[in-house]
């Protein structure tokens, strides 16, 4: 089972959180400074696992990848394998990619809901439920239509400036 | 990725609004980009968190502002403020109508509450009205949140609408439907229990999507129970064909390799079903051998598939062609430049080396090299495959590696756990006495505060017991040189508590038993160090006990105790101490060296920590002034269980908890506590009697012991010399340690005194271990010599066969070194289950009316076996799109 996606800049700032285990914000915020730390710490051209069982417990491991200046970080148990996982982020960016064609650090901080719609069509509850970039493209694309169209319906009439007339 | 684009593009998308959001959303964020210290991030926050709380109370806000507001709390969240203020809003928004502010609604509500929340209970109508939904993205997203947001008690409302989905027309709809079923089981199993075969029917949908998504929870189910599953195998074999023969559309394929997440899940799988059952085993080889030979293992995902291959390989009953293309593979994956593959590579040669030892010998220096490398995540692996294959001709080296990176380290968790390996391995393997104390002194020395204090227990109990055998000369070998490095280490700095504790203890036993050290040399140094820890009680409390051993033992020997002025004064002091604990220690101490030999021999005998104590549970020695005291007119006793008023709120308060366990709120009133003194089992609902504890009255006075922490009883009458001596008892072994039954315990009193009272043998396998001569040293060519060298201390007898398993199968299971033997025990428990299981046949599927075919049991004709899954489907045709 998938544990978390922790999404940081590499100044250690938060840009996506998702544990799929309730986790108190405090303890949320405790765990995204401590891989903080275990990440700076890694020096370079080693693997993309860490193990972090002191802060998960028993065989809870840690992909991480560099992607400019975003770390991606997946947590996951012996339930998973790690160089899918790897190629999983892969994939997750690919997605995030095309969604926002080019995607940067300031597409994932202002838009962290679509990312999290992006997510949601990734992994549900922990588990890995699409694995092809361009499927959750095609759905994400299907759900802001639906979304702006709602919205046209809806949010026209509620400005201010024409019911004052 | 590309390179973060420059503050340019930054503004001109917040001018075109191009992201979404607003003006006020991005100076927020930008603001909190240029901040230099927390601080300043602190203020701004604080501000917002001002600003968003008038906006969100104010009525006539726009929704599409508060759909912004509600992002910008999560964003304000995410970096570790609190916006539980706001969490009502988004429980208010996701009732709305709209699909924009829904999602957003349920967005925020998933990342806001977790599933015990108050406010849940609002959202569970609107979750099973958008479960009826004809718009099937609505569908989706309440989906998505039932996977976050229901619990045990909310289960019920939204599980009917959830089976149904599960044949919902859009794939995504049944994908999530399965995932949010899996959910329910993994949160509570009992709730869903009757909607497992669901699982085994989606298993052959029409979507091969949904078929991936169903092994999620079949994997979580059959590691549960491999037993129930093993008719599955034949199914599984077939689809992981199909897969491999490019059957599923294209979309499934990944950097051209088909469908390899689905591969990966399957192999995990079936390494499970395989698991010691070298029928179920056979049925795999073919498609584990294919899927080896086609593997492109160029790509990162390939090389995936194939480490899950070997996972595969290590699990399942051996078959020497795959073991072989296993270690081809790994040989593959140590060579390789990448890290990853490394790490993978060390991973795999320790599943792989439980089965053929010889295997890590080939990649000796692979390994070494590992063990140098700057990665500390391959460094640990390293550690870890060295840890599975130590035994006696290479634990020195190993140990002292592992003690030599410990000391480097300064991870707690991570120094603890190789502490408590370092422990384990020399307790099994120890090649002398001498070498074994030296390891625990350093392991001691530097983690001594980390490891559990169980290990100081142990350690003492093996000096205690020896190595086993009856061989008692090496055991006073032991001793003399535990007490002769201890006396020596005694007056360092900075020695861990849990140390002087062991050293105390030792010293106290055995310090005059060789007749070495005169008693009142060890007596001295005794004191010195209860003075240079004046702060830690505990250590004190060992000291000044062995004090009182070491004047018994004199007394006991015929000589008189000398007790030199500086103890004189110890004890005095701690006459006066505020520590009740140790102030009846100073008494007892006292007392002792006041008694006459006879006595003090049967208070403290030599050597008798592990002699086992007989416990008269039953107080049968009191019968008799029972029997009196009752014809004396006096009250029968009646035990708590059967006493009302306390003990029914007790009894009712578990049967509560156990019903919020098992079940959703309930509804109906308690039934009144019926006040009865009448001697039966107090009222309880008939469904769950079995379930609440009946307690036991000898039980009962044992908890209540047992609860108390280091109790320090001072009851000093001779008539209740049992009651006193349990508390003592318990000072040496920390509530956890000692047995239950030992706190009752009432007859050798005099015995219990030396503290451990658990006895096991731990002896047998270690003098096992000890006996193992060297084994001869490979040469190796070619390479610096410093490594050849470690190589050949580390795998030189590699294919000697006293490995491992061997020894450990010999000796009795001891509760508290883990790995190898628990391994074993493991094993057999399992193969225990299995002939247990095979017994009956498979209920399951018959109570679920599936349709006969797949219940056949797992020994029937393969080929009936598939026509069984083939059953599952009411209309075959539907299978064909991608099936064969």
């Amino acid at each position: 089972m998938i544990r978390g996606v922790i999404v940081m800049n590499d100044r250690g700032k938060p840009r996506l959180v998702k544990f799929y285990e309730f986790q108190p914000a405090e303890k949320q915020q405790e765990l995204i400074r401590s891989i903080y730390r275990v990440l700076c710490s890694r020096a370079e051209n080693v693997s993309n696992f860490v193990k972090v069982d002191s802060l998960f417990g028993q065989d809870v491991r840690l992909v991480y990848k560099t992607f400019a200046t975003l770390y991606f970080v997946f947590i996951f148990d012996s339930s998973e394998n790690e160089l899918a996982m790897l190629d999983l982020m892969q994939v997750f960016v690919e997605a995030l990619d095309k969604v926002f064609s080019n995607v940067c650090e300031l597409d994932v901080v202002f838009n962290f809901n679509k990312v999290h719609t992006i997510l949601d069509e990734f992994i549900l509850g922990g588990q890995v439920l699409e694995t092809n970039s361009s499927e959750v493209v095609k759905t994400v694309e299907e759900i802001s239509k639906m979304e702006r169209a709602a919205n046209s319906i809806k949010v026209v009439p509620s400005i201010p400036g024409w019911q004052g007339r | 990725m590309e390179q973060l684009k420059t503050i340019g593009r930054e503004l001109a998308m917040g001018s075109q609004g191009g992201f979404g959001q607003s003006k006020e959303f991005l100076d927020l964020i930008k603001s909190i980009g240029e901040t230099r210290s927390k601080n300043e991030e602190d203020r701004i926050v604080l501000r917002e968190i001002e600003t968003l709380k008038t906006r969100l109370a104010n009525p006539n806000t726009p929704k599409f502002k508060l759909k912004e507001y509600l992002i910008r709390l999560l964003y304000v969240e995410m970096l570790g403020h609190d916006a539980s203020f706001g969490y009502i809003y988004a429980v208010k928004m996701t009732h709305d109508e709209n699909l924009l502010f829904k999602r957003t609604g349920y967005l925020a509500v998933t990342l806001f509450l977790n599933e015990d929340h108050d406010l849940i209970i609002l959202i569970v109508n609107t979750i099973q009205k958008d479960l009826r939904s004809d718009n099937y993205l609505v569908v989706c997203a309440a989906l998505n949140a039932v996977c976050r947001l229901i619990n045990e008690e909310t289960i019920p409302a939204v599980l009917p609408q959830v089976v149904e989905l599960l044949g919902h027309q859009k794939e995504a709809v049944r994908k999530k439907a399965v995932m949010a079923l899996h959910r329910f089981y993994q949160r509570a199993p009992g709730s869903v229990s009757h909607l497992i075969s669901n699982f085994r029917k989606r298993l052959s949908d029409s979507d091969p999507g949904v078929m991936g998504a169903t092994l999620c929870p079949l994997f979580d189910l059959i590691t549960t129970d491999v037993n129930a599953y093993k008719d599955l195998v034949i199914s599984f074999v077939n689809i992981l064909k199909q897969v491999v023969e490019r059957r599923l559309p294209k979309s499934f394929d990944y950097r051209q390799m088909p469908a390899p997440f689905i591969q990966i899940k399957l192999l995990k799988i079936l390494g499970l079903l395989g698991n010691g059952d070298k029928k179920t085993s056979e049925h795999m080889y073919t498609i584990v051998g294919d899927i080896m030979r086609k593997i492109d293992s160029t790509s990162n995902i390939g090389n995936a598939v194939l480490y899950e291959c070997i996972c595969c390989i290590s699990s399942i009953h051996p078959n020497p062609k795959l073991l072989e293309a296993a270690a081809d593979a790994i040989s593959k994956f140590l060579k390789s430049d990448s890290h990853n593959m490394k790490y993978l590579g060390i991973d795999a040669l320790g599943r792989l080396t439980k089965i053929s030892p010889e295997i890590a010998e080939q990649h000796q220096l692979a390994v070494i090299d590992c063990l140098e490398d700057p990665d500390d995540t391959l460094k640990r692996k390293t550690f870890e495959l060295l840890y599975k294959m130590t035994k006696s001709s290479n634990v020195e080296v190993i140990v002292n590696r592992m003690i030599d990176y410990m000391i480097n380290i300064n991870d707690n968790h991570y120094k603890t756990e190789i502490a408590s390996r370092c422990v384990e391995l020399a307790e099994q393997f120890a090649p002398s006495n001498q070498w074994f104390i030296q390891t625990m002194n350093k392991v001691f020395e530097h983690a001594g505060d980390l490891v559990n204090a169980k290990v100081a227990h142990n350690l003492m109990r093996l000096i205690a017991e020896g190595f086993g055998e009856d061989d008692d000369t090496a055991d006073s070998q032991l001793r003399s040189s535990a007490v002769e490095s201890y006396l020596h280490i005694i007056g360092e700095p900075k020695l861990p508590s849990a140390f002087l504790q062991v050293i105390c203890w030792v010293l106290g036993e055995y310090g005059t038993a060789d007749g070495k050290y005169s008693a009142s040399y060890i007596s001295g140094r005794l004191c010195d160090v209860a003075e240079a820890h004046s702060t830690d009680d505990i250590v004190k409390a060992y000291a000044v006990t062995a004090l009182g051993k070491i004047y018994s033992f004199e007394i006991a020997a015929g000589r008189k105790a000398e007790v030199l002025p500086e103890c004189e004064s110890l004890i005095e002091e701690l006459l006066a101490s505020h520590s009740t604990d140790l102030q009846q220690r100073a008494y007892e101490v006292q007392a002792i060296v006041g008694i006459d030999a006879h006595a003090v021999e049967n208070i403290m005998p030599m050597d008798a920590s592990c002699e086992d104590i007989e416990i008269d549970k039953s107080l049968s020695f009191l019968d008799g002034y029972i029997q009196q005291a009752i014809e004396k007119g006096a009250q029968p006793y009646v035990p708590e269980s059967e006493r009302s008023g306390m003990s029914n709120i007790s009894n009712f308060k578990s049967q509560e908890q156990h019903e919020s366990l098992t079940h959703s709120l309930r509804f109906e009133a308690y039934e009144l506590p019926k006040p009865s003194m009448a001697p039966h089992v107090p009222p309880v609902l008939a469904s769950s009697t079995e379930l609440v504890p009946v307690p036991d009255p000898y039980n009962h006075t044992e908890v209540h012991y047992s609860a108390t922490p280091m109790p320090s009883v001072s009851n000093a009458g001779s008539s209740e010399l049992k009651l006193r001596l349990d508390g003592v008892q318990k000072k040496w072994g920390r509530p956890s340690y000692s047995s239950p039954a030992s706190s009752t315990s009432n007859n050798d009193a005099p015995k219990i005194q030396n503290g451990t009272t658990q006895r096991d043998s731990v002896g047998s396998a270690n003098s096992k271990a000890r006996d193992v001569s060297y084994e001869s040293r490979k040469p190796q060519v070619g390479i610096s010599p410093e490594k050849q060298k470690l190589a050949a201390s580390l795998f030189g007898g590699a294919s000697k066969s006293d490995r491992r398993q061997s020894s450990s199968s010999q000796k009795v299971p001891k509760n508290n070194s883990h790995s190898a033997d628990k391994s074993h025990v493991e094993k057999t428990a399992t193969s225990d289950t299995v002939a247990i299981k095979t017994s009956q046949p498979p209920q399951d599927l018959l109570d679920l009316g599936e349709p006969t075919g797949t219940s056949i049991p797992p020994s029937l004709d393969p080929f009936t076996q598939l026509e069984g899954l083939l059953d599952l489907t009411q209309d075959p045709t539907t299978l064909n799109t991608w099936w064969r």
